[in-house]
């Protein structure tokens, strides 16, 4: 599914070269759920980032999906975003202007998706984060749990084959995040590749593999043999 | 795209929206009045005065000594312009047409009927006034040498012949103008002409008056002391002869003096000089509300993406390509300039109803309104190109990097 190799990530400013990522290295296969872990400013963000095609790496390899992406322009990148990639956000990053359907809406009309068959999907995929009740609500009529579900749900929509999470649980108290992390857990279970950054060391304890960053590097890559519960 | 969504984001910013739209509607209302303005007086200034106007000047000559005899002068004045190479022909005349001042009357079918009459220019001339001014006679004759009456101020003129413009004919004989030649008209003073050709145009000496196609020439020819020459040459002779004419008569050393020589084009551009500075005016106007409109726009659309470049950047991650948020802003402002053009063209048949009323104007050609709404969509457009290219140029990072 994913597969970096020597990736390098260096950010120039005039005054300082940050090296994000050093010569990092990693397979992630189909169906997996990896959470990535690490201190602040160590590059998980960075890492995450050209993951899901927001950035690009400075030398390596990135094959997603089998295909080679450094060769990609930016108009084949938010194409190949689009159709095979779901994101979530720490702060949500709803479009507090319109209402939760249109929120859903946006990766469907940027794929082009039939009216009809846009409504029956994001009706599915708000009725699956337990909202449906609510689509012509704003975000900010909601909380933050709810508003994290229906950016879940517009991550979901157009059933990518990969789900990228930087901090999903990071605005949300314990409880709500309880919900959220069931929620990714069953997305996981029916199939979609999850990555995804946590603070949270509980969080990341009950995944089936966890990576640890340090630096821009990999220092702990750790496999449960079955999930914690 | 997505026209629905943008609407409705855009329906919860209302106030800047609005303002902006509402800017939009002024500057079209006001900008297609001013070009509608601008052209009904371009309009009223390329009428044609019905002169060979390119090719005419006249000159004055005011007598100031007691030895000065107006008709020996004015006798000579004529022979000699009139033997220089290049004159067409010459004559006197008691008014320029077009240029602000000369003398009118009122003429009718009845004696002393002032309010059977209608008005006219009256123009006094010698015999040589149609080939002078280079004017069409299209029905009857033009002035003999024996029509010409020469006079003092106090000279019996109860009677003479009259050549009319077409429209002041049709004036008088509705629908049978072109039928006057032979028929008599009367002024007040119980003054008696009898039509003897038509011309088919002469404008008055005054180009706001709302006869101005109405003039009557009279051959008659007045010692007043002062003499105007209007003087026609050959083409492109014009400006030599101008100063040679000048030259040969300040020569002569009567006791006058010469003035005002003007070509005729000079002094019609004079007349209209109020015309032309209110376009320029109206111009100004138009170019600076544009101005004004198009940077409201641009801040409009700056504003608006500055505050949502995070959504931008999350738009980007979601799949939306540069092109896509390019075409979101474009569609946006369309969405904007097209309230504001809609509503502007409600305003501009309004206001145009209020000129009509107000000014006696004729209404506005239709598709002035349909012209100006297309102007001010490309100038929105135009405006929110940079910021649109600006706004797509957000990172996809950004989603995840900005707080
Ligand atoms: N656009 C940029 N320009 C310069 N330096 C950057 C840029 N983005 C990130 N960096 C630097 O790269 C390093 C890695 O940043 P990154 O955001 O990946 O960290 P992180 O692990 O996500 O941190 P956090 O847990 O605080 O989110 C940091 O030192 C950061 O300052
Ligand atoms: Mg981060």
């Amino acid at each position: 599914m994913l597969k970096m190799h020597n990736i390098n990530k260096v950010f120039r400013t005039e005054v300082v070269e940050t090296h994000a990522l050093r010569d990092f290295s990693l397979h992630v296969a189909e169906g997996e759920f990896v959470t990535v872990t690490g201190p602040s400013g160590c590059g998980k963000t960075t890492f995450l980032n050209i993951a899901g095609l927001l950035e690009t790496a400075s030398s390596g390899q990135y094959l997603l999906d089998g295909e080679d992406v450094s060769a990609l322009n930016d108009f084949q990148r938010a194409k190949m975003r689009n159709q095979k990639i779901g994101f979530i956000f720490q702060s949500f990053n709803l479009m507090p202007d319109l209402n939760l359907f249109d929120n859903v809406d946006v990766p469907l009309r940027y794929r082009g998706v039939k009216a009809a068959e846009r409504k029956d999907r994001i009706e599915r995929a708000l009725d699956a984060v337990g909202l449906l009740s609510r689509k012509k609500h704003l975000p900010a009529q909601l909380s933050g749990g709810q508003q994290q579900r229906v950016a879940i749900a517009r991550a979901l929509v157009g059933e990518p084959r990969f789900l990228l999470a930087d901090e999903p649980t990071g605005n949300l108290d314990s409880n709500t995040a309880e919900g959220v992390m069931e929620l990714l857990h069953s997305i996981n279970s029916q199939g979609t590749t999850i990555i995804m950054v946590t603070h949270d060391a509980v969080l990341a304890s009950r995944s089936a593999r966890n990576i640890q960053i340090l630096d821009g590097r990999i220092i702990d890559d750790r496999r449960a043999h079955q999930k914690a519960a | 795209m997505e026209f629905g969504p943008i609407l409705r984001a855009l329906l919860r910013n209302k106030l800047g929206v609005m303002l902006i739209a509402l800017q939009i509607a002024f500057t079209m209302t006001v900008t297609v009045n001013a070009v509608y303005i601008i052209d009904q007086r371009s309009e009223r200034m390329a009428r044609p005065s019905g002169l060979d106007e390119a090719n005419i000047f006249h000159l004055s000559s005011v007598g100031y000594g007691n030895n000065f005899n107006e008709s020996v002068a004015s006798t000579e004045d004529l022979a000699l312009i009139k033997a220089i190479p290049g004159v067409v022909d010459v004559t006197v005349m008691n008014a320029i047409p077009v240029s602000g001042s000369g003398s009118s009357t009122g003429v009718g079918i009845e004696p002393d009927r002032p309010e059977t009459s209608v008005q006219t220019a009256m123009y006094t001339s010698d015999e040589n006034v149609l080939n002078a001014l280079g004017l069409n006679l299209v029905s009857g004759r033009a002035f003999s040498t024996n029509d010409v009456r020469r006079g003092g101020r106090d000279m019996e003129r109860s009677h003479s012949v009259a050549i009319l413009t077409t429209a002041l004919a049709e004036r008088i004989y509705p629908g049978e103008g072109m039928q006057a030649v032979g028929r008599t008209i009367h002024s007040p003073g119980g003054r008696t002409m009898e039509i003897i050709g038509l011309v088919e145009r002469l404008q008055t000496p005054w180009p706001e008056s709302s006869f101005i196609e109405q003039s009557m020439l009279i051959p008659e020819v007045v010692d007043d002391g002062s003499t105007l020459y209007i003087v026609r040459t050959v083409p492109g002779e014009r400006d030599r002869i101008m100063t040679e004419v000048e030259e040969l008569l300040a020569a002569q050393g009567h006791e006058r003096i010469l003035r005002n020589n003007r070509a005729f084009e000079e002094t019609r551009e004079n007349s209209y000089r109020l015309d032309s500075v209110m376009a320029t005016i109206l111009y100004v106007v138009i170019g600076t509300l544009m101005f004004i409109t198009a940077m409201g726009i641009v801040g409009l659309a700056v504003f608006s993406i500055n505050r949502r470049r995070k959504q931008i950047g999350t738009r980007r991650a979601l799949g939306a390509t540069r092109p896509d948020i390019l075409r979101y802003f474009l569609l946006e402002n369309l969405l904007i300039s097209g309230s504001g053009v809609v509503l502007g063209a409600v305003l501009t048949l309004a206001f145009n109803m209020f000129l009509v009323q107000t000014f006696d104007m004729p209404r506005i050609d239709w598709f002035y309104a349909p012209v100006g709404m297309l102007l001010l969509i490309i100038l929105g457009q135009l405006a929110s190109l940079a910021p649109a290219a600006k706004a797509s140029g957000i990172a996809p990072a950004l989603a995840t990097r900005s707080v």
